[in-house]
């Protein structure tokens, strides 16, 4: 076989064949994917499943939020908005809601939309069967916990009033609740679901499904009947691109419609397309989380000290290309809550040291470890610049860089002095700050990852929680930030601006807050007119 | 050849079955929680107990081994924590993209690195011979990620010739097969010159010219026949290599391949992705070998197998 094949094939020949090849491939470069056409965005890696009850992580999310619609939803700006309901009511408490349904709402296949299938919904995220993994949204409501354990065949704090409305009764006042349902696990599905919502999904959302190449790209068609009025465009492409740098190209090559702007080229950009940027604070929060219950750091003063032997705005600009605001708390600058009078500590190195003596520190100073994803690299710049800093006032750090997954479990455990962390709103409200990274109700898994533990600040973040009017809440949000600040469990860093461009010939777009709330609706490109 | 081809896939069957302990016992050692990946980044400790129980994962190791090892019989590679989709699936869904990409840039390299190879043993020194050994240098050297990104940035954004990334026709494949293949047309030209540049003193090939033969009879079927062994066994390894998913290549192209299927199941411990990819893997691997073993005892009948 080889002797014949090596009697026939012609070297020579086949490689000018090959170049021939590329050559013809180059000319028919438009008849790929015909991706560079309408509006197209993208993920950095394959969702998870496109059923609501697995969106656990944000590709997964902004999907589901393109095919379904909560009970209330949020705006690119992070305001709360109706949706499947229109109104809804509450009594005094907080701790028993009504949602009346729009009228006229159907799903994707036809069926009208009635309160059974926003009960069956949030059951079936809470069966244990379903194992989606994000269930706490939906936990406050009486018998939701029992049930999720599989004590408790059904919940009854789920009362489905007629077709047109649905109550619950919640195990305590919680004034944001609301938000829980916007948030993409709490979206409705037919009561009925298909055995593969996951992979051919029917919602009620602006965007119907139409295709799914795993790690290749989604696509979606305009809902014509969506109640909020059919999408601008007649089709949505979400593509799946890991590479940040690939995304800069595939933008710059026209074939994405908007594209974030990696760090190491934000000056680039800048200086060389000003016009196509769009900048919006991110409902995110950058900090190096101090664990409170370790060594040294057990000590307030040592803690603070740390945070004056910072120069965060040095690293801000040098590392973050100034991609972000200084943190004088938890709360970031766009939410309620947050306190625009409050300073962030100051770089002063030499308050630092007498802050250190004066919590027994010796002049040897002490040795901690930082940790670091390894996958974040912009995070790992952030810990050597850390790193040198705290030199200086003899804290002599080791960095531990390990894999994503391996540094979270750690974290979780408390098994680290300091790690260099994000983050990121799941709804936008200063609860959302506050309650998963400094109630002692969080500790690990629930997002209090140094340890901080203070009665007074537990109570009033219980408080807060029941609190319903909206002036009384955010000014017990400011004062539970100042005490926390104080208290100094972080080294605050940064609340981040996201920066993107989008092509100028898009319109009706806008860089959303918060993951869920950019839902395409009203974009369109302007040759589409 | 067949009771070979019988006895060296007989053979498999324990390496197969190190492979799956290796790789079991390996994810179960490294720090890391799938189920902490499942329930993303803000979790209540009830569910994750719940999770790990319903997964077996809170079981003694030697029976979550059994476990598996009982679904792989059975051909069942097991379900994604992640996604809930079934393993074998989605691997049978991406495996045909980096054959694809893999053939694609195997051809190129087959025939860019031995042209260039031939080419310069023939002239040894010449100017030939200097720029594709300066070619073999630079392939060699330049680590992917980077010439992929050049390459995107040269032909996509700066020339617009050709889409910068993803999958589709023809035009989408020929950048990251560049990238892929570039290394191994740089190793297979440096081999191939020294192979050629041992065989052309030899004895029969002056007795071919002196027979009267061209040159490129000589060359292309004297010379080059008997130059082909090594050439093999690096068009083996890099087939193997490339099937087996080029995570770089694939990430930087977005291409849906093994690849990147593997590293995100790495980085979300998503053990039966994870196990169920390695498995795969390994089977390719064998299989790859077993193709090169045929084709030397093809290529040269002296190669003795007992």
């Amino acid at each position: 076989m080889l002797r014949h094949l090596l009697r026939t094939v012609n070297l020579f020949d086949t490689a000018k064949t090959a170049l021939f090849l590329c050559f013809l491939a180059a000319c028919s470069g438009r008849t790929g994917n015909e991706q560079s056409q309408g509006l197209v965005y993208y993920e950095s890696y394959d969702p998870r499943s496109l059923d609501p009850a697995l969106s656990t992580d944000v590709p997964t999310g902004e999907m589901v939020t393109l095919l379904f619609d909560g009970l209330t939803q949020f705006d690119p700006d992070g305001r709360l908005l109706p949706a499947l309901s229109d109104r809804w009511t509450a009594d005094r408490r907080a701790q028993r809601y009504v949602f009346h349904l729009r009228s006229g709402v159907t799903f994707h296949d036809g069926r009208p939309l009635v309160a059974a299938d926003v009960e069956r919904a949030f059951v079936r995220v809470l069966d244990p069967q379903t194992r989606g993994g994000r269930v706490w949204p939906l936990l406050p409501i009486v018998g939701a916990a029992d049930f999720a354990e599989g004590r408790a065949g059904d919940v009854r704090g789920i009362e489905v009033l007629g077709d047109t409305a649905i109550a619950f009764t919640l195990t305590e006042p919680l004034a944001v609740f609301p938000k829980f349902l916007a948030m993409p696990v709490a979206a409705v599905v037919p009561a009925s679901p298909p055995a593969d919502l996951g992979q051919r999904p029917v919602g009620t959302g602006p965007w119907r499904f139409v295709a799914w190449q795993h790690d290749d790209y989604l696509r979606f068609a305009a809902n014509s009947t969506y109640w909020d009025g059919p999408p601008t465009s007649a089709s949505l492409t979400v593509r799946i691109v890991p590479e940040p740098l690939t995304r800069a190209a595939e933008f710059l090559a026209g074939r994405l419609s908007v594209a974030e702007i990696p760090f190491g080229e934000t000056v680039k950009w800048e200086r060389e397309h000003p016009d196509w940027l769009h900048r919006k604070p991110a409902l995110r929060v950058i900090y190096v989380a101090l664990n409170n219950a370790r060594g040294p750091l057990r000590d307030p003063r040592v803690r603070r000290a740390m945070n004056l032997a910072v120069n965060v705005p040095e690293i801000l600009r040098t590392v973050w290309s100034n991609r972000g605001v200084a943190a004088a708390g938890s709360i970031p600058p766009a939410l309620g809550g947050s306190d625009p009078g409050r300073k962030p500590y100051a770089y002063d190195t030499a308050a630092a040291r007498a802050l250190l003596r004066a919590a027994g520190v010796s002049d040897q100073g002490f040795a901690v470890q930082l940790w670091r994803s390894g996958t974040n690299i912009e995070l790992g710049r952030v810990a050597q610049a850390l790193q040198a800093q705290l030199a200086a006032v003899g804290i002599r750090v080791e960095i531990v860089s390990r894999d994503a997954s391996s540094m979270r479990e750690a974290v979780r455990k408390g098994d680290t002095d300091m790690a260099v962390l994000d983050w990121w709103a799941d709804y936008p409200d200063a609860d959302n700050f506050l309650y998963p990274l400094f109630s002692s109700a969080s500790f690990g898994p629930g997002g209090n990852y140094s340890f901080y533990s203070d009665a007074v600040t537990d109570s009033l973040l219980l408080l807060a929680r029941r609190t319903v009017d909206q002036g009384a809440r955010e000014a017990l949000y400011r004062r539970i930030d100042s005490r926390v600040f104080a208290a100094a469990p972080w080294i605050y860093l940064w609340f981040p601006v996201d920066l993107w461009a989008a092509q100028p010939s898009l319109a009706g777009w806008d860089v959303a807050v918060i993951f869920n709330g950019q839902r395409w609706t009203k974009a369109r490109v302007a040759a589409d007119r | 050849m067949l009771p070979l081809i019988a006895r060296r896939l007989l053979a498999t069957i324990p390496t197969l079955f190190g492979v799956l302990v290796v790789a079991f016992l390996l994810l179960n050692v490294v720090p890391g929680d799938p189920v902490a990946e499942m329930v993303g980044e803000r979790a209540d400790s009830a569910t994750i107990a719940r999770l790990r129980a319903e997964l077996h994962l809170d079981e003694p190791i030697p029976a979550q081994f059994g476990h598996y090892v009982w679904g792989v019989l059975r051909g069942d590679l097991g379900r994604s924590y992640i996604t809930q989709r079934p393993v074998l699936g989605d691997l049978v869904e991406r495996f045909p993209k980096t054959l694809q990409l893999a053939g694609a840039a195997m051809l190129l390299a087959a025939t860019c690195g031995i042209t260039l190879g031939v080419l310069a043993a023939i002239r040894p020194g010449g100017a030939v011979d200097r720029f594709s050994m300066l070619i073999a240098y630079v392939g060699i050297s330049f680590p992917v990620y980077w010439v992929g990104l050049l390459l995107i940035l040269l032909f996509a954004v700066a020339l617009r010739w050709l889409p910068p990334s993803g999958y589709g026709s023809l035009a989408f494949l020929v950048l990251p097969a560049l990238t892929l293949g570039t290394r191994s047309i740089a190793f297979l030209a440096r081999m191939t010159r020294g192979a050629m540049l041992e065989i052309l003193p030899s004895d029969f090939i002056r007795t071919a010219r002196a027979k009267g033969l061209g040159e490129r009879r000589v060359i292309g079927r004297h010379a080059l026949r008997n130059a082909l062994l090594p050439i093999i066994t690096v068009l083996g390894l890099d087939v193997g290599n490339y099937l087996t998913g080029s995570i770089l290549t694939e990430t930087i192209f977005s291409w849906p391949g093994v690849g990147r299927y593997v590293l995100l199941a790495i980085e979300r411990r998503d053990l039966p992705a994870v196990q169920g990819s390695i498995l795969f893997m390994s089977v390719i691997f064998v299989l790859v070998n077993l193709l090169t073993d045929v084709l030397y005892a093809k290529a040269d009948p002296r190669v003795a197998f007992d």
